[in-house]
C-alpha cells in the first residue's frame, strides 16, 4: 500500500496544522461504521504492528499489517476529502469535511447498475401500516 | 435557533456559537430538521455541569431505589411517546419503522428499565469477611465514578443512548451523551424526557457535532472519570490514547466480522433464514452482523439456492412502511462503501450469486443511490477483502470448508472477535463448537438476539469490556474496600511491630 493525496487533502490537513498545536498524523483503521477509512489524529501513538505509507505536507500516513497485507501493491491509492456531515473524532470533522480514501480499491467507476427487486410502492413522512401482530410485545434488544 | 437544541445542565440551548448543521431523510433526502452543533466549548460545558450535579447535586447521595425509581419514571416517559420516538427514529437515521418499533424504542425501555432494577436491587455495600486477626469488620463498597461520557454510533442512535445513559445514572453518575451527527435527534429528544421525570440538572446531558472537536473533549476532559465509546475500531483506538491522560478506564464497543457457521446437520430451512437475518437486519449495518457464512461443502448447492431464493424477496423501500424489510442506508456515502466492495469483490472472487445493484422500481421520490440490494458472493477465501475488512452493508460472503476445525479456524481467522452463530439440529455439538469461536457472543440457530439482561462486548479488536447483563453496572462503578480494626488495644495492632516496636 503507497498513499498519495491530492491538493484538497493537503490543504484540509495544512489548516488543521494550523488550528492544532500536536504533531498530526493520518492512520488508516477498519471496522463498525467507518468500514476501512483514513483518520487525521493529533499526537497520535502508531501501534506496534503500523508502517509508514505515504505523507502528505509533511504528515505521515500510517497503515497496520492487517491493511497492508490486504493492499499490497502500490496502485495509486490517494487522500481526498468530501465535503459531507461525517463521524469519527478525526480533527478534520470541523471543518465539515472527512478524509477519505480514492483508487482502485476504494472507489468504482462507471454508471452503478439497478435490478428490479420486491419494494414497497409508498413515499412520505407517514407512517403507512401497522406492526405484524406476531411482533406486537415483541423485544428484540 | 435549532429544531433540535442540545441539552445542557437540564435546559435545552444552542451551540455557543450559534452553528447548527441539517439532518435529512436518507431515502429522500429531504431535509428534516436543524441540529445545533456542539463545538468544544459546549463539550467542556456539558462537562462541567455533569461535574457540578454529581459534586453539589443530589443524585450520587441518592439509594439505588430511589435512582432505580427515577429511571423507571424515564422508562415509563418514553414509552409513553414510543410512537413519536420510533416514526423519529426510522426518518433520521433509514432503519424501517419496524425495527424502530419492534428493536429500537422497546429495547431502549427495556435498557432502562434493566438498570433502574439493578439500582434498586444490588446492596450498595456488603460486609465480606474480616481478618482473622486483628478481628477487623471488612466491606466491600460499589460507587459511582464520577462523570462518565458515551460516544454513540448511527445505526442504533436510540438504543445506544440507553446503553450509555442507563447503567451510568443507575450507578449514580452524572453523564455527558454525545449522538452520532447523522442520527442525533432522537437523543436530542431524550432531554424532553428528563425535563418531564425531573431529573435533577447536570445528571444526564447530550451534546451533538463534530467528533474531532466535540466528541474528543469527551475523552480528553481532566473533569471526566471514565468514558464509553461504541463505533469504529480506529475511533477506539484513540479514545483509549485521548483517556489515558488522566488514566479513564473506557468501555469499547468497536467492529466485529463475525463468522455464522452452518453445520452439516442443521435444517437448511430455518439456518437460510438465520444467515440472511443475521446478515441483512438493518442493511447489514449492524456491528455484530454475521457477514461471512461458513457452509459445510456436503449441503453448500442446496444451501445457496435457498439463500438466493429467499434473499430475492426482501422488500425495499420507504422505511416508513412496515410492509419494507430494508429501508436506505444511512448516507449516500455509506452506500458508496458497499459499492467499492461489491466491486472489490467483483475484482477477487467474480460475480455475486445474487444482488450487488441499486435497486430498480422504487416510488418515485425515493432515490436509488440511497439504496442497495441484498448482495451474496459465493465461494469466498475467507483471505478476500470482502471476508476481511468490516463492510457495514448487505454483503454477505458464503465461505464453504470440509470440517469442523475448519470452520473454527476461519472464523477465528479475523483481527474481530465480537459475536457469531452456529446452525445445527445437535445442541450439544453446536456449543462445542461456540465454545471454540474466540467472540463475544455466539447466537446457535438464532441471531442478533441482544436483550439488556445478557452481556454484549467483543473479543480482539473488536473491544474492551461488556455492556449489559447482570455485571452491567460494574463498568461504572469503582470498588471500595475499607477495613475496620477493632481498636481498643495494643494488642490488636501486633503488626505494627514489624516497623518498630516504638511508634
Amino acid at each position: 500500500m503507497r498513499v498519495t493525496s491530492t491538493d484538497r487533502a493537503r490543504e484540509v490537513i495544512a489548516e488543521m496544522g494550523g488550528r492544532r498545536s500536536g504533531t498530526l498524523t493520518v492512520t488508516i483503521g477498519t471496522g463498525c461504521c467507518e468500514s476501512t477509512a483514513p483518520f487525521l489524529y493529533e499526537d497520535f501513538w502508531p501501534g506496534p504492528d503500523q508502517a509508514r505509507v505515504g505523507e502528505v505536507g509533511g504528515v505521515v500516513i500510517y497503515a497496520p499489517e492487517y491493511l497492508r497485507s490486504q493492499y499490497p501493491a502500490d496502485d495509486g491509492v490517494v487522500l481526498d476529502v468530501v465535503d459531507e456531515l461525517a463521524e469519527s473524532l478525526s480533527v478534520e470533522t470541523e471543518l465539515g469535511c472527512r478524509l477519505i480514501l480514492r483508487g482502485p480499491g476504494f472507489t468504482t467507476e462507471g454508471a452503478p447498475e439497478a435490478c428490479p427487486v420486491p419494494v414497497a410502492g409508498t413515499i412520505g413522512r407517514q407512517v403507512v401500516g401497522e406492526l405484524p401482530e406476531a411482533l406486537r410485545g415483541f423485544r428484540m434488544r | 435557533m435549532a429544531d433540535y437544541q442540545l441539552f445542557i445542565d437540564g435546559e435545552h440551548v444552542d451551540a455557543l456559537s450559534g452553528e447548527t448543521f441539517t439532518t435529512h431523510d436518507p431515502g429522500t433526502g429531504e431535509a428534516i430538521g436543524e441540529i445545533a452543533k456542539a463545538g468544544r466549548e459546549d463539550s467542556v460545558r456539558a462537562i462541567e455541569a455533569a461535574r457540578k450535579a454529581f459534586d453539589e447535586g443530589p443524585w450520587p447521595k441518592m439509594s439505588g431505589a430511589e435512582r432505580g425509581a427515577k429511571i423507571n419514571e424515564i422508562a415509563d416517559a418514553i414509552e409513553a411517546k414510543a410512537e413519536k420516538f420510533s416514526e423519529m427514529e426510522a426518518r433520521d437515521g433509514g432503519g424501517t419503522i419496524k425495527k424502530a418499533m419492534f428493536a429500537d424504542v422497546p429495547g431502549a425501555v427495556g435498557a432502562f428499565r434493566w438498570f433502574a432494577k439493578l439500582a434498586i436491587e444490588e446492596a450498595e455495600e456488603v460486609e465480606v469477611p474480616g481478618t482473622a486477626f486483628p478481628p477487623s469488620q471488612n466491606w466491600v463498597r460499589h460507587e459511582p465514578h464520577g462523570v462518565t461520557t458515551g460516544i454513540v454510533p448511527w445505526n442504533f442512535p436510540f438504543i445506544m443512548a440507553a446503553w450509555k445513559l442507563g447503567p451510568a445514572l443507575a450507578a449514580g453518575n452524572c453523564a455527558v451523551l454525545k449522538p452520532a451527527s447523522f442520527t442525533s435527534i432522537t437523543a436530542l429528544m431524550l432531554g424532553e424526557v428528563f425535563q418531564e421525570v425531573d431529573l435533577p440538572p447536570g445528571v444526564a446531558n447530550i451534546v451533538s457535532g463534530p467528533g474531532g472537536t466535540c466528541g474528543e473533549e469527551l475523552a480528553v476532559n481532566p473533569l471526566v472519570d471514565k468514558t464509553a465509546f461504541t463505533g469504529s475500531t480506529e475511533v477506539g483506538r484513540r479514545i483509549m490514547q485521548l483517556a489515558s491522560g488522566t488514566v479513564k478506564p473506557v468501555t469499547l464497543e468497536l467492529g466485529g466480522k463475525s463468522a455464522n457457521i452452518v453445520l452439516d446437520d442443521a435444517d437448511l430451512d430455518l439456518a437460510a433464514a438465520c444467515v440472511l437475518w443475521g446478515t441483512f437486519f438493518h442493511n447489514g449495518q449492524v456491528c455484530e452482523s454475521g457477514t461471512r457464512a461458513l457452509v459445510h461443502k456436503s449441503i453448500y448447492d442446496e444451501f445457496l439456492s435457498l439463500l438466493v431464493d429467499r434473499a430475492g424477496k426482501i422488500v425495499i423501500g420507504n422505511q416508513m412502511d412496515f410492509e419494507t424489510d430494508l429501508g436506505p442506508l444511512v448516507s449516500r456515502g455509506q452506500v458508496e462503501t458497499v459499492e467499492r466492495y461489491v466491486q472489490l469483490g467483483r475484482d477477487e472472487v467474480g460475480e455475486p450469486i445474487c444482488g450487488g445493484t441499486r435497486p430498480e422500481g422504487l416510488a418515485e421520490g425515493l432515490d436509488p443511490a440511497a439504496f442497495y440490494t441484498p448482495t451474496i458472493f459465493a465461494g469466498v477465501p475467507n483471505s478476500a477483502k470482502i471476508a476481511q475488512e468490516e463492510i457495514f452493508g448487505p454483503v454477505l460472503s458464503v465461505i464453504p470448508y470440509e470440517t469442523e476445525d475448519e470452520a473454527i479456524a476461519i472464523a477465528n481467522d479475523s483481527i474481530y472477535g465480537l459475536a457469531g452463530g452456529v446452525q445445527s439440529s445437535n445442541l450439544e455439538r453446536a456449543r462445542a463448537v461456540a465454545n471454540r469461536m474466540r467472540t463475544g457472543t455466539v447466537w446457535i440457530n438464532d441471531y442478533h438476539l441482544i436483550s439488556p439482561e445478557r452481556p454484549f462486548g467483543g473479543y480482539k479488536q473488536s473491544g474492551i469490556g461488556r455492556e449489559l447483563g447482570p455485571n452491567g453496572l460494574r463498568p461504572y462503578q469503582q470498588v471500595k474496600h475499607i477495613h475496620a480494626n477493632p481498636g481498643g488495644t495494643r494488642d490488636n495492632y501486633i503488626h505494627l511491630s514489624a516497623l518498630s516496636g516504638n511508634i
